[in-house]
């Protein structure tokens, strides 16, 4: 075995160790300080998982470290370094025990990053566990907070209620195919599965409802609203990043690779769930007061638009799906931090999150205004931003694989969610302010908002470079697929 | 030897019985007791198709004992955030535990 393959992953651990004794050995250290530390940890582990671009290595035969691992780390490095910093305030003000906080960040991202490079069942359980775990523990992290506290038991209740279920679908699958590999799952299902076909659904409708929980689609998305109300902030913005990332990360593994040759049988069901995510998650949204519940159902509605991406995989088809669904989390996600950013700007100043509270920012600060308006129209799907590249490029792609009632569905439902977002940029562009004193302008936070803009409109406007990237990382996920499906024809 | 099917029949029992105490009990405890139960037959699954299946590979039987560990990590957790719970509010019912609402 090659060890040295999981370096990024060392440092990452190492890094996050070195966070939990700094805080603890070195008193005189400032508490934000520590935020600038963990991400330096996040940044290097990122870049230095860039060696392995086009290369392809296995661990064991438990990991694949390929285009697509590396598009991962990259991605959920980053995001953990966005987060690092836009939490310093946050936490300096707000929480206890700075130090491990900041640590389980970086663990989340391990978790999250051997999810997406797990290569058989067992690897990617407790990959899928490690960044839950971390993520309950984050959610409840403001000890004293009723809210944190319940954010924390709901979250992890229904989690383990799920990962439960996602378990017994595994034990299904590994009980027909005799194997936990996922080269080796397809392979077995490639042949003839009348004799299974049972016991083969029952654990493919399960692992369903399992992942579906973990991206927060309807009906598994009742822990979403709560969790993101209660958590601290910028954990909201880190679960509704990281954590339907690596689900989707693991949810494309799991049926783009082991469970592909069964496609025909579990397209229907995620469309089906694709359906209902979106148009509930975007009428409910309707009547949200709190920006994060708001926030939170409009990630509901998202993720329907992703599922969709799962849904036009096809056996024998091209991996534009695979690669639209990419392309669409990246832009989903630079988006949603953008906007999570600010409304975290403005809660360390206010202490405020009620859309009413908004009412006139665009006098009080009126760059965080314009940069939360156009995260908000980016999300809604507007042009110019990524979110109609992404979002125009994926409906096609479904439109292609006879999903064409699914993606009038998501263009009608695009324009209900630009409904509530238009009600946020109301208040804040169209209410006097009921304080017209400015607010004061935090040069760090408004940095990175800054940058994330930058990558909103980088790839709303010229996609090209990201879209290479997905491509390379989606053609390592299905160069396995069909070698393995290559070596059963042989058979 | 006793057929695989007893097995697995148990499994589904156990697990059954699991999601009918998540759906059904109010304390946080007891649920994860029931959630625990599912795990259990998560478990036997996998050391029931391992032996039967597949004897000459471990990994159905090291599945089960990760599965294991991991419930006692959860157990632990869980409890944790209970006691926080307990604390603050003098409850473990998570019907009174509703601070939020939609």
């Amino acid at each position: 075995m090659d060890w040295s393959l999981l370096v990024p992953e060392y440092i990452l651990a190492g890094w996050a160790a070195m966070v939990v004794s700094l805080d603890l050995f070195w008193g005189r250290l400032r508490k934000e300080q520590l935020a600038y530390v963990a991400a330096a940890g996040a940044l290097t582990a990122t870049l230095v998982s860039l060696i392995w671009v086009n290369d392809s290595a296995s661990f064991g035969n438990l990991l694949q470290v390929d285009n697509y691992t590396t598009f991962f780390r990259v991605f959920f490095g980053l995001i953990a370094f966005v987060i690092c910093l836009a939490s310093a305030q946050y936490v300096k003000d707000r929480l206890l025990h700075p130090g491990e906080y900041y640590a389980l960040i970086l663990l989340t991202v391990i978790g999250g990053t051997y999810m997406a490079a797990a290569k058989e069942l067992l690897t990617a359980y407790i990959s899928l566990e490690l960044l839950s775990f971390s993520l309950y523990v984050l959610t409840s992290y403001a000890k004293f907070d009723l809210k944190s506290n319940e954010a924390g038991l709901k979250y992890m209740l229904l989690g383990a209620f799920s990962s439960a279920i996602f378990l017994y679908g595994m034990s299904l699958v590994y009980g027909v195919t005799k194997t936990t590999s996922f080269a080796g799952i397809a392979s077995a299902l490639s042949g003839d599965t009348s004799g299974i076909a049972f016991a083969l659904m029952l654990g493919i409708v399960l692992m369903i409802a399992g992942l579906g929980f973990k991206v927060a689609a309807v009906p598994f998305h009742m822990w979403t609203p709560d969790a993101y109300e209660g958590a601290p902030l910028p954990i909201t913005a880190f679960i509704s990043a990281i954590s339907k990332a690596a689900g989707f990360a693991l949810f494309l593994k799991l049926f783009g690779q082991a469970l592909l040759p069964m496609a025909d049988d579990w397209r229907w069901i995620i469309a089906g769930l694709s359906a209902a995510t979106m148009i509930l998650g975007n009428l409910v949204a309707i009547q949200q007061h709190n920006i994060k519940r708001l926030l939170a159902y409009s990630s509901i509605g998202q993720a329907g638009f992703m599922l969709m991406g799962i849904a036009a995989l096809t056996p024998h088809g091209p991996s534009d799906p695979a690669s639209a669904l990419l392309l669409y989390l990246v832009g989903y996600v630079i988006t949603n931090l953008a906007a999570f950013v600010c409304v975290i700007v403005y809660y360390n100043q206010t202490g405020k999150d009620e859309i009413a509270d908004f009412g006139g920012l665009a006098e009080r600060a009126p760059f965080l205004a314009l940069c939360l308006t156009i995260a908000l129209f980016s999300l809604a799907g507007m042009p110019l931003f990524a979110g109609f590249a992404t979002k125009f490029i994926l409906f096609q792609t479904a439109a292609q694989q006879d999903l064409l009632w699914l993606s009038s569905i998501a263009v009608f439902m695009s324009f209900v969610s630009l409904y509530y977002y238009l009600g946020i940029i109301k208040q804040m562009y169209l209410v006097e302010p009921t304080e017209k004193a400015r607010l004061p302008v935090p040069r760090m936070e408004y940095a990175v908002v800054a940058v994330l803009i930058v990558g909103v409109l980088l790839v709303g406007l010229y996609p090209q470079p990201l879209f290479n990237g997905v491509e390379n990382a989606t053609s390592a996920l299905f160069q396995i697929t069909q070698a393995a499906a290559a070596a059963s024809a042989g058979l | 030897m006793i057929p695989m099917q007893h097995f697995l029949v148990l499994s589904g029992i156990l697990f059954s019985l699991g999601v009918y105490g998540v759906l059904a009990r109010r304390s946080a405890v007891l649920i994860l007791m029931a959630v625990e139960l599912m795990l259990q037959a998560v478990s036997i699954n996998f050391i029931a198709f391992a032996v039967y299946l597949a004897p000459d590979a471990f990994v159905g039987l090291i599945f089960a004992v990760f599965v294991i560990t991991v419930a006692a990590a959860e157990v632990g957790l869980l409890l944790a955030i209970v006691l926080r719970i307990f604390r603050n509010q003098a409850t473990a019912n998570v019907d009174e535990v509703d601070v939020m609402r939609w």
